[in-house]
């Protein structure tokens, strides 16, 4: 190593641990400062902008010119062998970088967001939380050993629980809240169990020193187990999702933009850490497991999300359907490890990461979107807007481009990421057996109407939200919101754009996961790569998003000048839409999110098992009713026949229970202390 | 280059004439069996050039979206063209192109088309939109297997459509088998479905009854009704240029002439057997659509599995 060398590598620790300091002291700043609003709200969204700045460049450069090696801090504390320890190789590396551009776009876009809160909120303790909660998720990601993880995994999950329940005075906020912190904690607990089998049959507690050869067989697949159900809870895979819905429409729109962004994925950053990383790939059926999950969380997720009314839920459950298809991508190139096939692997984990990273981007715009509407109208409910695309035309246009992402359409990043996932499906189809085959066509399907299903959301909500005629006054006395958010979600619509176009780019940085994971690159192979091309695995197809980006380009002015020309006699004119001659149409004619989701609703009734209550107040006349009140609701099924069940039995446990043993008898309770004494004393004095 | 951008003209010339006539060869061909004279076969042309002259008439309600979808669907499925060419011959993109990106370039237009059907305000126009999703949600799955099972072909291996040209030409009628079969019955559903004909669909009335693709154009008029009619038109003649070269690919690796006389040959077959099947089949009730599209699904499971899992 050149001395220079040494001293720019040496320096980068100091840049990783400034970047944290900067958001601890914007934390603790804004709390000092919270007497003034403005004061809280700038020294915290400037701090937090600054911080993930210093990240992305971090990054960046660490995925760029160090990805051969890794950096690491080590802190020592009395306890052995806890210690404060960060180990940051590429795929830390490229967890920081999504977290700290979501974070930076975020801190922008808060800037203009929390003036909503004036008055009726403490904006520094918005501030702290908002600055912890990006420092936790950063540490998560790059904490070395699994001590310091499960300290800052539980900092994250106790401070997105307080972000959550920020508007508290709701009562379903705090049932959200509630229901938050429980699920979380029983994945923590899992997670905590696999990492002390762990340490237990290695003896070590740092990521980069575990070896887990000497691990039987049986108890790494416990260890697979446990981590599935604890990073599942997180990562909401079905049936593990149900607080997701619930949290994240129920905290403030930048955070719920971070924790649907940003915060699962660290879910799939902990499946691939221990499944890759520590127990180096697994067997073939942990990969199966996976796929699976993945397939019917991508269905299902979209499935319920179709069904929503409310902008955020529907964001929500579709962020279900997205870390499906991260763990389709994660699933199949875990089934590759198993059977030896190296560079399908790499192309499928490269395709799960390149969906991280795109689904953080279009999500973290669209819950951004959300927002804005929220603020400027007070309602997220899609059934009393309309019309906005002409009250706030650059959300709009925002949105649409986010939604166009979502729906995985050309050109934009969300098509590349499934286009790789439906290649990675192909490939394995190709190279697996009988049974694998018919899991991986079956997934396959199961995407495709996901894909659609997704595409009638976005749909669904741009066309209610945005289009026609507005069906409230809040929503025809909306206004665009200010320059900061539009800033914010205009970053982040450019980069669907660029990251849709220029895939391969994104792929270079990706690329030292690859080669830290499973020893091998996704540009091996491919003949004549270009930077302008992505190739499927070995190369048997390929797209060139920007050439159609060009075809793009060439054609819509050549058309337009056709047309132009064909029609040069013809003139413009605007009127009614058609209303079959009666009266004005209103906003109360337009068709509604119910009715357009209600097609599937009805094909699908033995999923969605719908729900429907018809009021009718009659008047003098038997013909003409006076009011009419149409409500109509989905069952939803994993919490009816899963979780009420689970909870009515543990509720009767331990009503028996207190009546057999805690019976609130101070000697009963003595006598138990009493027998526990003797029993360990007689246990140790054996020993 | 030169050479590419030649095969780009011919092939988006080649697209853009044949499609309104095979529109108009189906209408022919139903007059004649309801003993009705009909139109002529190139009737499709002189609508469009109506169309082009005719003025346009805009909702107030609209914004420009409603304006932009004709353009965009448009542009869209003349590039969704260019990787489903005619001929082998003509493939000018094929190494940047692949079944995948061909059907969410199909879905970039229906996203819009579905769109605009929300813009107006219309109750007859949103409820086409509806209706669309529906069944291409039902539709796509079967679509999609029926790529893979030809893709996962030892023949070809891979998703392009090129690669898939060139397999399925190579071994004369040593294509045929019984998972061929099922899925050319399949393919048939899937593009009578998508292209909005009976018994899915009725491409020739605007009653409440078929409100589904003719219900989102409600609004449209003059040059952006004739774009979307013909972007629909380029959509059927794109599906029925799947069959033709991946399900009947015979005489597709001869000479540029021979293969586009055939190519159109077979064009009109398959057209003619669309005609049929529309004239002997009457219009579902929406909800039977579901089951129309199990059968496809079904048939495209069959497929696979004879073919792969049982093969064969």
């Amino acid at each position: 190593m050149p001395l220079d060398d040494i001293a720019l590598f040496s320096g980068y620790e100091y840049i990783f641990a400034a970047l944290l300091i900067l958001y601890l002291s914007g934390a603790l700043l804004s709390l000092l400062v919270c007497r003034s609003q403005k004061g809280s709200n700038a020294v915290a969204n400037v701090a937090a902008a600054a911080a993930s700045l210093t990240g992305i460049i971090f990054c960046v450069c660490k995925l760029l010119i160090y990805n051969g090696r890794s950096f690491d801090i080590n802190l020592k504390t009395g306890i052995y062998p806890i210690s404060i320890s960060f180990h940051i190789d590429n795929l830390s590396a490229f967890f920081v970088l999504v977290i700290s551009l979501l974070a930076f776009v975020a801190s922008i876009y808060s800037m203009g967001y929390l003036k909503h809160y004036y008055n009726s909120r403490n904006i520094g303790v918005f501030g702290f939380l908002y600055n912890l909660f990006i420092a936790s998720m950063i540490m998560v990601v790059t904490s070395g050993n699994i001590f310091f993880f499960l300290v800052a995994w539980e900092i994250m999950s106790m401070v997105s629980y307080f972000l959550v329940v920020f508007e508290n005075e709701k009562p379903e906020t705090q049932r959200a809240g509630t229901i938050y912190i429980i699920m979380t904690h029983i994945g923590t607990a899992f997670i905590i169990a696999a990492f002390v089998l762990i340490y237990q049959y290695t003896g070590s507690a740092s990521f980069a020193e575990i070896n887990a050869s000497g691990i039987p067989y049986a108890v790494k697949n416990v260890i697979f187990i446990f981590s599935l159900i604890g990073f599942g809870t997180k990562a909401g895979i079905i049936p593990l999702h149900i607080w997701l819905p619930k949290a994240h429409p129920a905290a403030p729109g930048n955070i719920s933009a971070l924790m649907s962004g940003v915060m699962i994925k660290t879910a799939a950053y902990g499946i691939i850490r221990i499944v890759f990383d520590i127990l180096g790939g697994g067997y073939l059926w942990w990969g199966t497991a996976i796929l699976l999950l993945g397939g019917i969380s991508a269905i299902v997720g979209i499935a319920f999300a179709f069904m929503e009314i409310d902008i955020k839920k529907l964001l929500a459950y579709s962020s279900v359907e997205n870390m499906g298809i991260i763990f389709i991508g994660i699933g199949l190139s875990s089934i590759a490890c198993s059977n030896g096939n190296t560079v399908l692997a790499v192309f499928s984990l490269t395709a799960s990461l390149l969906h991280i990273f795109n689904h953080s981007v279009f999500k973290g715009l669209l819950f951004l979107g959300a927002g804005s509407v929220h603020y400027s109208t007070g309602t997220r409910n899609m059934e009393r807007l309309g019309g906005l695309i002409r009250k706030m035309p650059y959300t709009a246009m925002f949105f649409l481009a986010g939604a166009l992402s979502i729906s995985a359409l050309p050109p934009f990043n969300g098509f590349v990421s499934e286009w790789a996932i439906y290649q990675a499906l192909f490939a394995s189809a190709g190279t697996g057996g009988s049974w694998m085959k018919i899991i991986i066509i079956v997934t396959a399907a199961l995407l495709a109407i996901a894909g659609v299903l997704a595409a009638a959301s976005f749909i669904k909500t741009f066309g209610t939200a945005f289009l026609a005629l507005p069906r409230t006054s809040a929503a025809e006395e909306a206004k665009e919101a200010p320059r900061t958010m539009l800033a914010g979600m205009g970053i982040l619509a450019a980069l669907c754009l660029a990251a849709g176009i220029f895939p391969v780019h994104l792929l270079k940085l990706l690329d030292g996961i690859n080669r830290e994971m499973l020893n091998a690159s996704i540009f091996q192979g491919a003949a004549g790569y270009s930077s302008l091309v992505l190739h499927s695995y070995e190369g048997n197809t390929s797209i060139s998003p920007a050439a159609l980006a060009i075809i793009g380009l060439l054609l819509i002015p050549a058309v337009l000048l056709a047309v132009r020309y064909m029609s040069k006699n013809s003139s413009f004119r605007n009127y009614g839409t058609w209303d079959c001659g009666y009266r004005r149409l209103d906003s109360r004619m337009q068709y509604t999110a119910t009715g357009f989701s209600k097609p599937v609703r009805i094909v699908f009734r033995a999923f969605y098992r719908p729900q429907r209550e018809l009021q009718i107040e009659r008047g003098s006349s038997r013909y003409f009713f006076k009011r009419a009140r149409y409500k109509v609701s989905t069952v939803s099924v994993f919490e009816k026949y899963l979780y009420e069940p689970i909870v009515r039995s543990v509720v009767n446990f331990a009503r028996r229970m207190r009546l057999l043993i805690q019976t609130g008898s101070i000697h009963t309770y003595l006598i138990y202390i009493f027998v526990v004494v003797i029993a360990m004393l007689i246990y140790y004095a054996r020993a | 280059m030169f050479q590419g951008i030649v095969k780009i003209v011919v092939q988006l010339i080649i697209t853009a004439a044949l499609a309104p006539l095979v529109s108009g060869i189906i209408k022919k061909l139903k007059a004649r069996v309801q003993h009705r004279k009909g139109a002529s076969v190139f009737q499709g042309y002189f609508d469009l050039l109506k169309l082009f002259k005719k003025d346009v008439v805009v909702s107030h309600n609209a914004s420009w979206i409603f304006t932009a979808t004709p353009y965009i669907y448009f542009v869209s499925i003349l590039a969704a063209s260019l990787f489903v060419p005619a001929i082998p011959q003509l493939f000018s993109f094929g190494f940047i192109g692949d079944a995948v990106l061909v059907v969410y370039l199909i879905a970039i237009g229906r996203f819009f088309m579905a769109l605009s059907g929300m813009d107006t305000g219309s109750t007859f126009t949103g409820m086409g939109s509806s209706r669309e999703m529906m069944i291409s949600a039902l539709i796509e799955p079967s679509m999609m297997l029926v790529l893979f099972t030809v893709g996962l072909n030892p023949l070809v291996g891979s998703l392009s459509f090129q690669a898939i040209y060139k397999g399925f030409a190579a071994p004369g009628w040593g294509f045929v088998s019984p998972s061929y079969l099922l899925l050319l019955i399949s393919m048939l559903i899937i593009v009578i479905a998508e292209t909005a004909r009976i018994p899915v669909d009725d491409p020739s009335t605007h009653l409440e009854l078929t409100m589904v693709h003719e219900a989102m154009l409600l609004e449209y008029s003059g040059r952006h009704l004739a774009l979307m009619e013909i972007s629909a038109s380029i959509k059927q003649l794109l599906l029925i240029t799947v069959i033709c070269n991946v399900f009947i690919p015979f005489g597709s690796n001869a000479g540029v002439i021979q293969a586009l006389g055939l190519y159109v040959l077979k064009v009109l077959v398959i057209s003619g057997v669309i005609a049929v099947i529309e004239i002997n089949s009457v219009k579902l009730r929406l909800f039977s659509v579901p089951n129309h599209a199990a059968l496809a699904f079904i048939l495209a499971v069959l497929g696979f599995m004879s073919s792969f899992v049982f093969g064969r």
